[in-house]
């Protein structure tokens, strides 16, 4: 085999191509409309010309001589009759024709200031790296203003542009088309130094050749013809569309040679601009779009390159790849929790190469005489010369076999024990691919063990995944040191098992621990054996009269390690109100309580399995898993577990009772109803009479619901199938019991009953303002009864909005997963801890803050002190050291650590009774640990946050609106918040305040109420009861003293407010009115304008709080609001400034700096995904609030934050917004330096991340 | 009047660390110690509200003592830069 040079990419540079080198790279000139003659030949000067390239793999390249395989491919141009604008300009054009003067084409800015500009950019001081590149927007806003040219003195036309291509200027003569070559001739009087100031590269990108005078044709190969089964030929959309260009330039030409009338020259020069426009873009607004002869729009550059499935997202980021498989998977407890089950035809298609060697000669010798069809077989031999020799067509295998050698390589089949990349989509995390061990199995789906579907989250019902092999040595070995399953078991999103026992192997681990579980000896055998247990059984613990029997709980430790020591309260004694810390493992035997979910289950953290798996390692975990896993699984088969129809059956009474229950809750519901029409019903604050109404109604129902669910639930012995899924965490909850046997409860949309549907009723069946709680979606059967017709039509309304609510919440979280992706994805842990971007900004100066890598730490704590001192202190004998030592010691130690875990050390070993030496040992193991569970350089750090955030994304809800606290505010939770927050919205859609108090003004209720009154924006038309006016000169307002006192207001401040106003009216108050006279009479309006200005002047308050509530936290008052004015708010008296809080993160950074909206960004973020139960370590909020607040001001998560601000133009072009982004490139002479993820991505190269970092030497010994 | 409110007013806001300027020398040693440039650094802008009290002008080097869920507290150094 030749040595081949493995050439890399240093960098691309984008540049627009003039006409020069237009013609210069061009290899024939294209003057033919014609492709193909008669004879199917390609025609001389055609579009399909040999020049440009060749298609058909026997054909020889016109200009290179290669044939189809070898030839690139070569451009060819067409002269133009006239020039026409490049559509991907058309903005800049507009821009330069504003800001340039028409005479002398100098920027209309005098010239000193431009020496100015010219100054500051040339200073190059690094502090101005923001402010350099707002210049070109300084100038072009300053320069479009200018009426007169300060260079030439001449006076400047106001420019019209008519959306695409059409620029008008309007001069005293009347209104004057602009056309291209006018354009042309002034941009090319341009300066270099203008240029340059606008951010143009003049070396790159002269504005004349943003207009095109030839355009260039690109080679065949990238237009290919089809030949359809037909035997037509089926020309590429690009050229069709290059056809159109050259019939109308053609046309165009002659028309111009014989004189024709300008009016018809100039409608064919539109017509040539309008093919030029649409072959570059398709879909430009104001023009109709080219179709093709089907009807269908033509696919043109733009469109190519464009959008998920266009050239960068569908062709170059993502690729289609061999030695993949894909089938439908199905469950197998029998595997272990790391293999994938690989059928049989899959394992025959796909194959891993093998150097033969003389240790592996024989077995390869076998499979190579096996062949293709017969697993386990080969399918391919590569000689050292590089021929490959496919075993198809072999005749005589076993001639082959035997001439194989040292040195050839053999495509062997997938066998056992391989390693592969086993996928499902969408991938949200990392453990979404993971490494399996192949077992070959019949069958023809993937199998896997259960108990990994969560990482995947996959299920049965139909779920296919995908196989990848791995084929060079180092991708296997990334594979097995990185990949595995059981390397994922801990999710790096909060530091604890992702991966666990579930469902049935829960309920089993329940019965096998329970108290009275006894085995028989053979039985305890044959399962301890099936588990993989070697070793010696302990002695029977139970005496019984056949003879001694095992417990279960005996047959459960003998899997746990020796010295494993832990307590624990399981669910099932939290759901029985049993005792707390009821699990005991002592010496690893399991005293007491039952296993269940508590303690092996899945996303479980702080379980036993978790405490295994950081004690002892993966390896062990794994071990352990596996042999509980089949264990239970085993023995729950032979002890039996069901669950059906006669489990629900409740006892008629109990049924009567429910009913019964209902009817009371339904007669409270009626009274309310009756009290709210007296208007005795008492309202809670902030609610109208309706609304308050209503939450007493809802309030009630849910309470009749959980009775019903409750006594249900009750009415079930502890041996209820049912009962013991709930209880112990395998599936379901006593919601869904009391569901199945009680009542379902009320149906709801949008959080509310089912209030509307027809007039003053959900459906017609009911009489309209119905009373009955059944006629707004109350279901008051249960499912093992049935629902009756109403019910069950109720009851789809509430599921459609569920199945809706699934649809849009997925596409919503998969956008904000990709973008945040996009934002994070180059970030990488250096080797001085920072995390920076590729280019060397620095994002965090330590890795979240303490350089703890969060997958391999213990929940998000380096080590947990208090476990290494308990298991420290069962062998520690010697007496206590004194607090003198332990200080001493701990000092010794904790250098490295950061304050907070030095300080927790320090204090957890002060409380300890541990010998001198015990501490030492402690602290050692405590440094030891702390050690490992840092952060690796080259660690994707931002791939890992941008997942972390993003995956929890898809588990939350979609429902907008909550109420916070006590029902009286609004606002935005769950997906949308967190969307608003990494969009760094300008304002949330519910801003709000939580104002807290001064010393003097927190612990009294009423002085709240006065500062509240301060802070409320209180307009005139909130105090009036009624407006009167003559519709003339007379406005009177009609004050309200009720809403007066409310607001705390006196008429003097009205009138006070109107005065300052500044209107021209003249003011008299008299009792409770205010008359005011406008000075002349004016129609009528003028007078309703000018009454609605007056109505909404601010009386008192703060602009923007539109309601206020005061709360009790604690001793003390705190006015929550809605509305955020925190500027405002600090002039008030009464409040405590340092302490006040706003939703707004924007506001803040506008008020109280970065540093501070990078903080309350933090809390917000945290507290939104807290709020949803979803758990993400506070490193990876801190990531991302850094990185949006590392350049001075906030940054979205978006293609106008992070993902537009990257250096790198591929990176930017693959996100969005494609074609225009490399046409700005290429005006301002960008290169592309390769050195993020995406473009090397895209350009095929290695990724500068994670073991792409590093290069493996070898020191080769010379012979001799 | 505006001034003189925020000099007091803003440093000492819950959610504002502590910002100080740091000398010529410390900020070169600190480049060093991160083997970076200024316009590697993270940035703030010269009139962030947080600073503004401080006499701070552009290419002065920011210290934040930040307090810290992870490590108790911590520093992070921004770059003051012309808006």
């Amino acid at each position: 085999m030749a040595l081949e040079t493995i050439k890399v990419i240093d960098g691309i540079k984008f540049s627009v191509w003039s006409p020069t080198e237009i013609r210069k790279y061009s290899v024939a000139e294209i003057t033919a409309p014609e492709t193909y003659d008669e004879d199917g030949m390609s025609v001389q000067g055609g579009l399909m010309d040999g020049r440009l390239g060749t298609l058909e793999p026997g054909q020889k390249c016109l200009t290179c001589g290669n044939t189809a395989a070898r030839c690139p491919g070569h451009f060819g141009h067409i002269e133009l009759a006239e020039p026409v604008l490049h559509i991907a300009f058309i903005d800049n054009i507009y821009k330069l024709l504003l800001t340039t003067c028409r005479s002398c084409a100098r920027l209309k800015i005098p010239q000193e200031e431009l020496e100015e500009y010219h100054q500051i950019m040339k200073k190059e001081a690094a502090y101005t790296v923001i402010s350099i590149k707002h210049i070109p927007t300084e100038i072009i806003e300053r320069a479009k203003k200018e009426k007169t040219c300060p260079h030439c003195g001449k006076s400047q036309y106001e420019l019209i542009f008519t959306k695409p291509t059409i620029f008008i200027e309007r001069t005293e003569l009347g209104e004057n088309r602009l056309l291209p070559i006018t354009i042309r001739e002034r941009f090319s009087h341009m300066i270099d130094e203008d240029l340059k100031l606008l951010g143009y590269d003049p070396t790159t990108a002269r504005p004349e050749w943003f207009i095109l005078q030839v355009l260039p044709v690109p080679p065949v190969t990238v237009r290919p013809s089809i030949i359809l089964e037909t035997g037509i030929r089926s020309e590429d959309d690009l050229t069709h569309k290059l056809v159109d260009i050259i019939r109308v330039n053609q046309r165009l030409k002659e028309s111009k040679e014989a004189g024709t009338p300008p009016l018809i020259v100039q409608d064919l020069v539109d017509l040539l601009q309008y093919h030029v426009t649409t072959y570059f873009d398709n879909e430009v607004s104001g023009i109709p779009q080219a179709h093709h002869r089907s009807g269908r729009p033509l696919k043109t550059l733009t469109q190519r390159l464009k959008g998920k499935e266009g050239r960068f997202r569908g062709s170059l980021s993502g690729k289609r790849v061999d030695f993949s498989s894909r089938t439908v998977i199905s469950p197998d407890p029998n595997l272990q929790i790391s293999e994938v089950g690989v059928p049989e035809a899959v394992a025959t298609k796909l194959t891993i190469p093998e150097v033969v060697t003389e240790w592996n000669i024989e077995r390869l010798k076998k499979l190579v005489i096996n062949g293709p069809s017969k697993f386990p077989g080969a399918n391919y031999i590569v000689r050292p010369d590089g021929v490959k020799i496919r075993l198809d067509f072999v005749e005589d295998r076993e001639t082959i076999a035997n001439n194989i050698e040292i040195g050839y390589l053999v495509e062997r089949h997938l066998s056992d024990g391989d390693i592969v990349m086993f996928n499902r989509q969408p991938s949200l995390h990392q453990m979404s691919i993971m490494g399996h061990y192949v077992r070959v199995l019949p069958g023809k789906t993937f199998r896997l063990h259960p108990s990994v579907c969560p990482p995947y989250n996959a299920d049965f019902d139909g779920d296919e995944m995908n196989l990848h092999v791995p084929q060079s040595e180092e991708a296997r070995a990334e594979a097995i040191l990185l990949m595995r399953v059981q390397d994922q078991l801990i999710s790096p999103r909060y530091g604890g098992p992702i991966i666990g026992a579930l469902r049935d192997f829960i309920t089993g681990a329940y019965l096998l621990t329970k108290d009275d579980t006894t085995l028989t000896p053979q039985e305890f055998a044959n399962l301890a054996m099936l588990a993989g247990f070697s070793g010696t059984f302990p002695e029977p613990a139970v005496k019984a009269k056949g003879g001694s029997l095992y417990s279960g709980k005996q047959l459960f430790s003998l899997f746990l390690p020796k010295d494993f020591n832990y307590v624990i309260t399981s669910k099932w004694s939290k759901g029985t109100k049993g005792p707390v810390k009821d699990v005991v493992i002592k010496n690893g035997q399991l005293v007491s309580g039952v296993i269940d979910k508590a303690s092996i289950g899945a996303e479980e953290p702080d379980s036993v399995l978790h405490r295994i798996t950081k004690d002892y390692g993966y390896e062990e975990a794994k071990n352990f898993l596996n042999s509980i896993l089949i264990m239970l699984k085993q023995f729950i088969t032979g002890y039996g577990f069901s669950y059906g129809y006669a489990d629900l059956e409740l006892a008629t009474k109990t049924k009567d009772g429910i009913l019964e229950n209902i009817q009371e809750s339904y007669d409270r519901v009626y009274d309310f109803i009756a009290q709210a029409k007296k208007g005795t019903l008492q309202l809670s604050r902030g609610l109208s009479a309706e609304e308050a109404l209503e939450a007493y109604i809802v309030n009630e129902l849910s309470k009749a619901r959980d009775k019903a669910g409750n006594s249900a639930d009750k009415s079930f012995d502890e041996t209820n199938a049912g009962r013991i899924m709930a209880t112990t965490g395998a599936r379901g909850s006593s919601l869904n019991i009391g569901q199945m046997a009680g009542a379902l409860g009320q149906q709801s949309i949008r959080g509310r009953r089912i209030l509307k549907g027809y007039s003053n009723r959900a459906l017609p069946h009911f009489k309209e303002n119905d009373a009955n709680p059944d006629g707004k979606g109350f279901v008051k059967s249960n499912y093992r009864e049935g629902l009756s017709t109403l019910e069950f039509f109720f009851h789809a309304m509430g599921g459609r909005e569920g199945l809706v609510d699934t649809a849009v919440r997925t596409q919503q979280s998969g956008y904000m997963q990709r973008r945040l992706i996009n934002a994070l994805e180059h970030l990488k842990l250096e080797y001085d801890g920072t995390v920076r971007d590729p280019h060397g900004h620095i994002i965090q100066f330590l890795y979240g803050e303490d350089g703890i890598d969060v997958a391999k730490s213990d929940h998000g704590e380096a080590f947990r002190i208090a476990r290494l001192i308990e298991s420290e202190s069962i062998i520690d004998s010697g007496k206590k050291a004194t607090k003198e030592e332990i200080t001493d010691l701990v000092k010794k130690y904790v250098k490295t650590f950061n304050p907070r875990l030095s300080k927790t050390v320090l204090e957890a070993l002060l409380e300890s009774k541990l010998s001198k030496e015990g501490v030492d040992k402690v602290c050692k193991k405590a440094l030891e640990l702390y050690d490992n569970a840092k952060v690796e350089p080259g660690q994707a750090v931002g791939v890992v946050t941008a997942q972390s955030i993003g995956e929890p994304g898809t588990q939350m809800t979609l429902r907008t609106f909550h109420f916070a606290g006590i029902r009286e505010r609004n606002v935005t939770l769950g997906l949308p918040r967190l969307i608003e927050l990494v969009d760094a919205r300008k304002k949330p859609v519910t801003p709000t305040m939580d104002i807290y108090l001064e010393e003097n003004h927190k612990k009294s209720k009423e002085k709240a109420i006065k500062v509240a009154r301060e802070i409320l924006h209180t307009k005139i038309s909130a105090l009036i009861s009624s407006t009167e006016t003559d519709y003339s000169t007379k406005i009177k307002l009609n004050l309200n003293q009720d809403k007066l006192r409310e607001r705390a207001c006196t008429i003097e401040d009205v009138v006070d407010a109107l005065q300052s106003s500044k209107k021209k009216f003249e003011i008299e108050p008299s009792g409770n009115s205010i008359t005011l006279t406008l000075p002349e009479e004016s129609d009528t309006q003028t007078v309703l304008a000018m009454r609605n200005k007056v109505l909404s002047t601010t009386v008192k308050g703060v602009t923007d709080v539109e309601r206020v509530t005061i709360v009790q936290q604690g001793e003390e008052w705190v006015i929550q609001t809605s509305g955020s004015n925190i500027a405002k708010v600090w002039e008030i008296d009464g409040i405590d400034k340092k302490n006040i809080r706003t939703n707004n993160i924007f506001e803040i950074a506008g008020t109280l700096g970065i540093e501070a909206a990078r903080n309350s960004l933090i809390n917000e973020l945290s507290s939104t995904l807290e709020d949803q139960g979803l758990e993400v370590d506070v490193r990876y909020i801190m990531l991302v609030s850094d990185l949006m607040c590392s350049r001075g001001y906030l940054q979205q998560i978006g293609r106008h934050g992070i993902a537009g601000t990257k250096t790198s133009v591929l990176a930017r072009a693959a996100f969005e917004i494609t074609v225009p982004t490399i046409a700005e490139a290429a005006l301002a002479g960008e290169v592309e330096e390769l050195k993020g993820v995406t473009e090397n991505v895209i350009v095929g190269a290695n990724i500068p991340i994670g073991t792409g970092t590093v290069d493996l030497y070898m020191r080769v010994v010379q012979d001799g | 009047m505006i001034s003189k409110k925020e000099k007091i007013l803003i440093p000492d806001h819950i959610y504002v660390p502590k910002h100080e300027i740091i000398n010529k020398d410390e900020a070169v040693k600190v480049l060093e110690k991160y083997h970076t440039k200024p316009t590697e650094m993270p940035l703030i802008y010269v009139s962030d509200p947080a600073i503004r009290g401080l006499g701070v002008k552009p290419g002065d080097m920011i210290k934040i003592t930040r307090k810290s869920p992870t490590a108790g507290e911590s520093l992070y150094y921004r770059y003051v830069v012309e808006e």
